[in-house]
């Protein structure tokens, strides 16, 4: 048989090809992270003694630590009650528009979480800062610096941001307990609130730890809010003084910092891990299943409806809105008022903005608009294909050790805090290796970092395609004597195009929402589209910030709404 | 004992249940039997008090447990009833011993007739060695028994079953009817019983109810279902092999071959496998056919073959000719014939 195989497709039949995925998941994501400890470590560690136990130790690292932690768990409850509420809603009770409230539910993730932390400023911003107050202001109201700035309004914009996952975790395994496991409960005479407690509580409580653990480590890695709300009254986090520390090229305190941030979202994450496994898994056999019964919620039907809707609204629809009124306002005290267009397509005149033309007369935002379409679909391309090749080495070919550290590999960068990543890359590829010139200020190491960082994604999206595509259809192809890219090319791709394609939506629409790595690594001379909106929002020009960040609004909602579709269809067609 | 009274249930304006009537004496065991959405499951939704009749009445002994006009229904615990779910609804989180123990707890038993209980019931089910296990770590013939016993530790005096066999392979299939039966024997509940598989209901059932379209077909011991099938819905779902249904147009065997016994009706005639014989030539009620299968069966051989379309098959002692080509000889008269309805009607 293997004179039918080409000689490459022999090759890669056997291990070579573990071996390459291996090899690249080391440069992208084993080799930064060895080289940001090393660093620290040599030729002296004195950057520990510094940020651990030094007079500046309190300012650097543990006041941080406790607002990071703080935030961390303030979002992690938040998001458990919020998203934990609305599966309840949507999958065990008869409130009115469940599917709707499920699909808006999912939004808030697809949303930059510094799109909400924005849409926050303008309605609560103060003038303390400098920069003019929000629309509360404008309508008379003191708003307190508590509500304005700092922990509160971090903590409310991160939950806004990341109950869309607990909600997904949490709905997923309510509707595992829903219908018959309730219903052996109450055929025992179980009152409800035993049912709940004995039964439906304890089967979901993994997904709880789930759901709570990963918005702990998103919120806990998020730079965009704390940086947007925190820093003008010098709240610091850990991802806020870390990018500080590299800005001001102390880099190797920003190192410990980056490895303690890591630390932090690994144990957390572990804990969880911790307490999922010493559970069961709670695989339930699939029957015919009855229709899952819904808990009549009687009087109390349109409250929660309504309760659902504005968190629904309040999360996804409003801040947009917020963001669009504000980026046509002259005044951020008046919204609605005196709309001009002359942030979006105005020419420089001295007497408005301080002289700063409209952003698509700034040659900045067009270059910053093509290099962020480009490299995002760069980085979706190359995740994507390194993601499925990597997926189809771990189904078809079973390395001892190599296949395993594959996986774990390919998963880590999910752990990673993004600003922690991404000073990992410029520890490694900052400076010159041998004849490798230094990457740091080019484009290909911000696309190198962010490809490692979407490799976990990818790699799932690679494996769910993979998978679809049973073992039997590629060896039915193989009976006829198809060489390995012949059947690539003739079976593997045209059945798994439309996940791909979503896949790559979806990979894209993270990179360009994208600002904890790109802040670090981002070039001067071509920013990106949310370092812009970042950097006007740090000056003071929050409407052509508003705008900016609308850009990448309406470029993510078309690309989820094209991978939604293509999603959707796919599952009609194969199963 | 267990007694219906015109139960209907609709689902908006299609009924999923109409009108059935039906009573079985205490500790028999009914099988409701019929082909998938034909209502049996609704039936036993309704039984086990997880679902309302839209009207009619239901009672367990004396108790009236459900009534649809006046929107009477038994919590399911108060109609002391089981039900073994068709998934096993085993609870993930609690060990083997404590599903079994859960709904004693429930019922506030004591301690100590809560731990006797459960072990009496996993003793039953041969099942004592897994009582610290998790549900899923066990095998899904496993996971049956231990529902099983979950469902009886209570001792319910009705027992409800929803397709318990169909997640099996077909060995653990024979070997649960069996432990199912012993259950049964040794609790002398009433039983009722959900499936499709006309084998299981032929061989556990001392009551059966054929459903169809959410109508009762048929309700009658197994071996009359076979004997007296009363129409040709029944008489083409049961059996091992099913009888055959020849089609009959004005008293002609498949339109052409006319029979004076076969009068002038137009329809179906019935006749069983074993009524048909292999012929070496022609004769009267000689069909040609073209071979379809051969299947060995306890020392005889059940042999298909195709005549106008239709499939026909004989019992025979010996194996068709290999030419492909055979010819069936018909009895002289049918076992029974159906209009076009499938109403019996001789």
């Amino acid at each position: 048989m293997t004179t039918l195989l080409g000689p490459i497709g022999s090759a890669l039949n056997k291990r070579g090809l573990t071996l390459a995925v291996a090899l690249a998941l080391v440069v992208l994501v084993a080799a930064p992270l060895a080289t940001i400890l090393v660093q620290t470590l040599y030729p002296s560690s004195a950057a520990w003694g510094d940020v651990l136990a030094s007079r500046l130790s309190q300012n650097l690292f543990w006041r941080p630590t406790i607002n990071t932690m703080i935030i961390g768990l303030g979002v992690a409850a938040g998001c458990v009650l919020l998203g934990g509420f609305l599966a309840w809603l949507v999958v065990m009770t008869d409130v009115p528009g469940r599917p709707a409230i499920a699909f808006m539910a999912t939004l808030p993730f697809m949303i930059p979480s510094f799109a909400t932390a924005l849409a926050w400023g303008t309605v609560f911003r103060n003038g303390r800062v400098g920069g003019g107050g929000g629309l509360l202001e404008g309508l008379g109201f003191s708003v307190p610096d508590w509500l304005s700035w700092g922990m509160t309004p971090t903590i409310i914009v991160l939950i806004a941001h990341y109950y869309a996952l607990a909600f997904t975790v949490i709905a997923a395994a309510l509707a595992t307990v829903n219908g018959d496991l309730v219903e052996a409960a109450q055929m025992t005479g179980a009152s409800r609130k035993r049912i709940l407690f004995g039964i439906v509580l304890p089967v979901v409580t993994p997904a709880i730890i789930a759901g709570g653990s990963l918005a702990f480590a998103g919120a806990v890695s998020n730079f965009a809010a704390p940086a947007l709300l925190g820093l003008p009254v010098r709240m610091q986090t850990l991802s806020t003084r870390l990018f500080g520390m590299i800005e001001i090229g102390q880099t190797e305190r920003g190192y410990v910092l980056a490895i303690l941030l890591i630390g932090i979202s690994a144990i957390f994450l572990g804990l969880g891990n911790r307490m999922l496994s010493g559970r069961r898994s709670f695989a339930t056999i699939g029957g015919k299943g009855a229709k899952p019964r819904r808990f009549a919620l009687g009087g109390a039907r349109l409250p929660l409806a309504l309760a659902a809707w504005a968190i629904c609204i309040l999360t996804t629809i409003l801040p947009i809105l917020l963001l669009v009124a504000a980026s046509l306002a002259p005044s951020s005290l008046a919204l609605f008022s005196d709309w001009t267009l002359h942030y979006w397509i105005g020419d420089a005149d001295p007497a408005f903005a301080r002289g700063q033309p409209g952003i698509f007369h700034n040659p900045q935002l067009l270059s910053a608009l093509t290099t962020t379409l480009i490299l995002g679909a760069s980085v979706a391309l190359a995740a994507n294909i390194v993601g499925i090749l990597i997926a189809v080495a771990l189904t078809r070919q079973k390395v001892p050790v190599l296949s395993n550290l594959v996986s774990q590999l390919s998963f880590l960068p999910m752990l990673l805090p993004g600003i922690a990543f991404a000073a990992a890359y410029i520890a490694l590829y900052g400076a010159p290796i041998g004849p490798l010139p230094a990457l740091y200020g080019t484009k290909l190491l911000l696309a190198l970092a962010l490809t490692a960082a979407m490799l976990p994604f990818a790699v799932q999206t690679g494996r769910a395609t993979v998978s679809q595509i049973s073992g039997d259809i590629d060896e039915a192809a193989k009976m006829t004597g198809a060489g390995f890219f012949r059947r690539l090319g003739a079976i593997t791709l045209p059945l798994a195009a439309r996940g791909l394609a979503a896949g790559l939506l979806i990979t894209f629409v993270n990179v360009i929402g994208d600002l904890a790595i790109t802040i670090l690594l981002y070039t001067p001379t071509s920013p990106l589209l949310a370092v812009l909106s970042y950097s006007y929002a740090s000056d003071g020009f929050h409407q052509f910030a508003n705008a900016v960040t609308l850009v990448i609004l309406i470029i993510s909602m078309l690309a989820t709404g094209a991978a939604t579709l293509l999603r959707g269809r796919r599952r009609q067609s194969f199963t | 004992m267990i007694s219906l009274d015109k139960i209907t249930k609709s689902f908006g304006t299609s009924n999923a249940v109409s009108d059935v009537s039906f009573s079985v004496p205490e500790g028999s065991f009914l099988v409701l039997l019929g082909p998938s959405g034909c209502g049996k499951s609704t039936m036993l939704r309704m039984l086990a008090g997880l679902d309302q009749p839209t009207s009619g009445k239901m009672q367990f002994g004396d108790t009236l447990v459900a009534d649809g006009i006046r929107g009477l229904s038994l919590p399911p615990a108060d109609r002391n009833a089981g039900l073994v779910f068709q998934s096993y609804a085993l609870w993930p989180h609690m060990t083997v011993a404590g599903n079994i123990e859960w709904p004693l707890k429930v019922a506030k038993l004591s301690t100590e007739e809560r731990r006797a209980r459960v072990l009496e019931a996993m003793e039953m089910l041969s099942i004592e060695k897994l009582a610290n296990r998790y549900p899923g770590e066990i095998s899904g013939g496993q996971q049956q028994r231990v529902a099983l016993a979950r469902m009886i530790a209570p001792r319910p005096k009705v027992m409800l079953f929803d397709e318990p066999l169909s997640n099996l392979d077909a060995t653990l299939r024979v070997e649960m009817r069996f432990e199912l039966l012993k259950v049964h024997a040794a609790t002398g509940a009433t039983a009722v019983y959900v499936t499709h598989d006309q084998v299981e209901a032929m061989t556990m059932a001392t009551h059966v109810a054929v459903m169809n379209n959410g109508r009762i077909e048929q309700f009658d011991a197994p071996d009359r279902l076979l004997a007296e099938p009363a129409s040709a819905f029944v008489a083409g779902f049961v059996g091992t092999p099913a009888a055959n249904l020849i089609p009959i147009e004005n008293g002609n065997w498949f339109g052409t071959m006319p029979n004076p016994l076969l009068r002038d009706y137009s329809g179906h005639a019935m006749v069983r496998a074993e009524q048909i014989k292999l012929a070496d030539e022609d004769g009267p009620h000689t069909f040609e056919a073209i071979l379809a299968e051969v299947v060995p069966m306890a020392g005889r051989f059940l042999v298909t073959g195709i005549v106008n379309g239709i499939r026909v098959t004989a019992v025979s002692d010996q194996v068709a000719r290999p030419s492909g080509r055979l010819r069936f000889r018909f009895p002289s008269a049918p076992a029974a014939i159906f209009d076009k309805q499938g109403t019996r009607i001789s």
